[in-house]
């Protein structure tokens, strides 16, 4: 009896698609055809492009390395500058706050649990513009704007925030942080759920106290959800572009917050110089690469996953 | 019945012709037209009702498609990439003009309507929207700029603003000011190209020539930021609240009396009365001072080319419907009235119907277009080349930065942008 | 007995501290919203003079502005709300289907390319949309999708941070549920569907948020691509109000306002996914 079943199953799962070894093909497939399409046809263009010059319509040129070398401007470097002091801020503050934030929601120790949740999350639903408009006046340049009005209250000095980089920052850091803290606990909380309760209650047993247990439970079982918001926030960090725009409202990012996607749109859109664009764009492209292949590297991204 | 028939044939032919007279004269054209200035839209509506009101015209109908101010350009460079999707009119922003006077030309030329009247026109504008002496764009106004006394602080201080001659003569009535009231003079942007810009231009500089030679660094430039730093440095001139002066802050600021003038061109008589209702009646426009070692009595700044697509199917109708609104008396009449632009046809500055009250005189409670005037017969052109979006992302982001917030050294500033602009240019 | 008590009392302690830090994160995170709501209630004026402030004064605050949403431009606010909404529906649904078989096929086999792919994802993730956008629109030009929702929905349908999302969390479903489904003699596909597809509904609760919230609030590339007023959707539409020449901040304030409501709503919804479909049933036992 037990043979025959077996047979006949292994008969069975020699057909076509449904053939263990067949199906993750079958399944990554759609993923396949929307990359060619999607990315490649135009990631391939956009390199062609960057060793370009594109005059209006489709007159190309090619004039190798010439983008390139067009890019040695103080405009590029302040704004590579701003860039990389934000993301830097980024990744800090946004992974660290939100999984405080999630890990205290998901022990249960906060009333209300749900509720803050929802409100958390409120920030990344409302319209950027809005928020853009709120944060700049609240961080003016007058001493009669409300972060200065609060500064002198604690005797100190009114900041003309947007006017200089490191202030600038703090207040790009603190929308950002708005923003998308509540999408952060979100992600954390799906993976704290997921994470058994019996390994804490073992924990326990075994005598940790509160911080070991979420360094030596918590923080593994997190690992896989971990590394994905870090490596988004990396993301993010690097091509921040639209709360700069909101902030100093010139569509390209303005002044002092100006970041290299913010360059890029300048250099694309107001110049019309789509050659110099696409080689921000790579330049970009591969300044985020090499910093996430290290940061997954470092977080053994690459070593066989075992449970 | 033979006679029945023949009687009901002929009535038959004749509703058939009628009908298809009346068909024919009820087929109105469609026209598109994008653009990002809802005032425009006003102005367009307006006059697309008058002309449809007149039977010997062609009746037509417009889609207006609004959208915001950068895209819409970025919507244009698509569409003309792609060769299809092209409105029929379209609205182009000053800065970004020459960007579509390359070597493919869309636009339609408009000689036809500018040359007969070229000696009522302000011709500077139009020479921002030509290219080998064809005129691509219309705008609809001359965006003379001006300086916004607010009369009254002033008053209250013992300053008369008329007096206010030079210059120099500016600079002394801020440091009286600053002293009776702790209050600066007046503002200067630092992430836009509104404050330095003019007053260049109107002292006789500019940032490129028409063969894209880069005149940033050049002596008339230094001096006027020179000047606008001796007055930074003495506190009658401060860096604008918010940064520039389109800003929430400076509006909120400046409408409970934070500074007492500012430079700006025309057009930003309705931003007064639409942010700043408080200063009802206090707000005055004057000639801008002049220079005591030569240069203009004004400058042109900003604008927005009104231009039509030479591929459309109604080319022609196009460009006549858009020479109704911006080269005619009426037209131009039409422009003050709805939007408060300094229109660019000389004759309709005495017209009467230029004078009846609206919400401009009424707020500032005097006759600006004599004040306009003045200074209409001596108004520089700025150089538009393609490279003057470059220059002007260089004069945003670093010059004005660099002048009016660091306080940097102006000569080093200005040599330093030049070298990077000539840097951008092949 | 006394050693509970002392628990009992610190855990108190503890309760009323981060009941206390929530709520501070709680106000920071609602102030602009509740700045957003009080400036809809003012004319657009009352917010130039008096820059930030949540006060409310009984003389000027009405729900005026609202009304002048319904009609404004004849009441275009409605189609922007109907756009938004469909195109929203048509990503986040192909989105979520397409990203979890992929996610799921990444995690759970081991196969030839399987690590080509995982680093082709990480790659494009990384990718600023910015840079694609003029081939991208060409592409669409030439197959005709241009002015309609599909050509908005291809470029999302199926999103590389959504496929490493599921394939991280799919990484966390022991393997041997899989030998036991083949052992009961379903293909594999019926086990995603009957077993799996349980499991991963934290995960689709998680990604229809997000990619509701994304797409709710994309602006760049729909705008490229729809063309006529009616089919614009909520940002573009605000977009529009606020232009360096005049801003229609009458419009705006009530416009964010209403736009929000539909992605509470949705969020309300999916996030009791959270609560159910928890680790119940793994092989473990």
């Amino acid at each position: 009896m037990q043979k025959k079943i077996t047979a006949g199953i292994h008969r069975r799962k020699l057909h076509g698609l449904t053939d263990p070894r067949v199906v993750p093909y079958v399944l990554v497939t759609p993923f396949l055809i929307f990359f060619a399409v999607v990315y490649l046809y135009p990631l391939i263009s956009t390199i062609i492009m960057s060793f370009q010059k594109i005059s209006s319509g489709r007159n190309t040129t090619f004039i190798g390395f010439k983008n390139y070398a067009r890019l040695n401007t103080r405009d590029f470097w302040m704004a590579l500058q701003t860039t990389g002091r934000y993301a830097v801020w980024d990744v800090i503050v946004l992974t660290i706050v939100p999984l405080l934030i999630a890990t205290v929601l998901n022990s249960g120790l906060a009333k209300g649990t749900n509720f803050f949740k929802s409100l958390f999350f409120i920030p990344s639903l409302t319209s950027i513009i809005v928020a853009g408009i709120v944060f700049r006046l609240a961080f003016g340049t007058l001493e009669t704007a409300t972060a200065n009005r609060v500064l002198t209250f604690f005797g100190m000095e009114p900041v003309k925030w947007l006017s200089y980089a490191g202030p600038a920052n703090f207040v790009l850091i603190l929308l950002t942080l708005w923003r998308w803290n509540g999408v952060n606990i979100v992600y954390y909380l799906s993976g704290l759920q997921s994470i058994p309760k019996d390994q804490y209650e073992a924990a326990q047993i075994d005598g940790a106290n509160a911080i070991q247990s979420f360094l030596h439970v918590t923080l593994p079982g997190l690992k896989p959800v971990l590394i994905y918001v870090i490596t988004i926030t990396v993301l993010g960090g690097f091509s921040m572009f639209t709360e700069s725009v909101a902030l100093w409202q010139q569509k390209n990012g303005g002044g002092v917050g100006r970041t290299i996607v913010g360059y890029m749109y300048m250099v694309g859109f107001d110049r019309n110089d789509f050659g110099m664009a696409s080689a921000i764009g790579i330049v970009l492209l591969l300044l985020v690469l090499v910093v996430n292949l290290i940061q997954l590297i470092l977080m053994g991204f690459f070593k066989k996953e075992d449970q | 019945m033979k006679k029945i028939v023949a009687l009901l044939l002929a009535l038959t032919l004749v509703l058939c012709s009628v009908s298809a007279v009346v068909a024919e004269a009820a087929e109105p054209v469609k026209l598109t037209f994008w653009t990002f200035q809802d005032l425009h839209i006003n102005l367009y509506q307006a006059m697309l009702d008058k002309w449809n009101a007149d039977p010997a015209r062609t009746p037509l109908e417009i889609d207006f498609q609004p959208y915001p101010f950068e895209d819409m350009h970025t919507m244009l460079n698509m569409a003309i990439d792609a060769g299809e999707g092209l409105p029929d009119i379209v609205d182009i922003e000053i800065g970004k003009f020459a960007n579509y006077l390359g070597d493919n030309i869309v636009l339609a030329p408009m000689n036809e309507y500018v040359e007969p009247i070229a000696d009522h026109l302000v011709m500077a504008r139009l020479n921002n929207y030509a290219k080998d002496g064809k005129y691509y764009g219309i705008d609809h106004h001359i965006g003379a700029t001006v300086m916004f006394y607010n009369a009254k602080l002033l008053e209250d201080a013992g300053i008369d603003y008329t007096a206010i001659q030079t210059w120099d003569d500016f600079h002394e009535a801020g440091k009286v000011f600053l002293e009776k009231t702790g209050k600066p003079m007046i503002t200067f942007e630092t992430t836009d190209c509104w404050s330095l810009y003019p007053m260049v231009n109107q002292h006789g500089g500019d940032w490129l020539t028409a063969d894209n030679q880069v005149r940033m660094d050049e002596e008339v430039v230094i001096n006027t930021m020179k000047f606008m730093q001796e007055m930074l440095n003495d506190g009658t001139a401060i860096p604008t609240p918010g940064g520039m002066s389109h800003m929430e802050e400076y509006y909120g600021w400046m409408d409970q009396g934070g500074c007492a003038a500012i430079c700006m061109p025309f057009w930003y008589l309705d931003r007064f009365v639409n942010f700043m209702p408080d200063l009802a009646g206090c707000m005055k426009i004057a000639p801008m001072p002049t220079w005591a070692d030569g240069g203009h009595k004004s400058a042109q700044m900003g604008g927005t080319g009104t231009a039509v697509i030479a591929s459309s199917p109604n080319v022609e109708l196009a460009k006549e419907f858009v020479a109704y609104v911006g080269l005619t008396v009426d037209g131009c009449i039409t422009t003050w009235k709805t939007c408060g632009y300094d229109p660019i046809l000389k004759d309709v500055y005495g017209t009467p119907e230029m004078q009846e009250t609206n919400k401009f005189f009424e707020f500032y409670g005097q006759d600006l277009f004599a004040v306009l005037q003045t200074v209409l017969d001596d108004i520089p052109d700025t150089c538009l080349t393609a490279y003057y979006p470059a220059a002007t992302d260089i004069v945003k982001s670093q010059m004005a930065y660099r002048l009016i917030e660091l306080k940097e050294d102006p000569e080093t500033i200005a040599k330093e942008c030049a070298e990077e602009l000539r840097g951008q240019i092949e | 007995m006394a050693k509970n008590r002392i628990n009992a009392r610190k855990r108190g302690m503890l309760s009323v501290l981060a009941t206390l830090l929530m709520i501070l994160f709680a106000i920071f995170a609602m102030i602009p919203f509740a700045f957003m709501f009080m400036s809809s209630l003012k004319p657009g004026t009352e917010m130039m003079r008096f820059g930030l402030t949540l006060k409310y004064d009984p003389e000027v605050s009405s729900f005026a502005n609202y009304a002048a949403l319904n009609t404004y431009n004849d009441g275009i606010y409605w189609s922007w709300y109907r756009s938004s909404a469909i195109i929203m529906v048509l990503q986040t649904v192909l989105g979520l289907f397409f990203s979890s078989i992929v996610g799921y096929g990444l995690a759970m086999y081991e196969f030839k390319g399987r690590n080509l792919i995982m680093s082709l994802i990480l790659i494009l993730m990384m990718l600023p949309f910015e840079i694609l956008l003029l081939p991208m629109y060409r592409m669409m030009t030439a197959a005709k999708l241009i002015n309609n929702y599909i050509g908005v929905v291809i470029p999302y349908l199926v999103p590389p941070f959504m496929v490493f999302f599921f394939r991280q969390y799919c990484q966390g479903i022991p393997r041997e549920l899989l030998e036991a489904g083949r052992i009961d003699g379903c293909t594999d596909y019926g086990i995603f569907y009957r077993i799996m597809l349980p499991i991963l509904i934290p995960a689709f609760g998680a990604m229809t948020i997000l990619s509701c919230m994304n797409s709710w609030n994309n602006l760049m590339w729909p705008m490229i691509v729809l063309r006529d007023n009616k089919l614009h959707t909520i940002p573009i539409g605000m977009g529009c109000t606020i232009t360096p020449y005049k801003s229609a901040y009458d419009v705006l304030m009530p416009g964010a306002v209403m736009a929000v409501v539909p992605i509470i709503v949705i969020y309300l919804c999916a996030q009791k996914t959270f609560i159910t479909g928890l680790t119940s049933g793994s092989v473990k036992g």
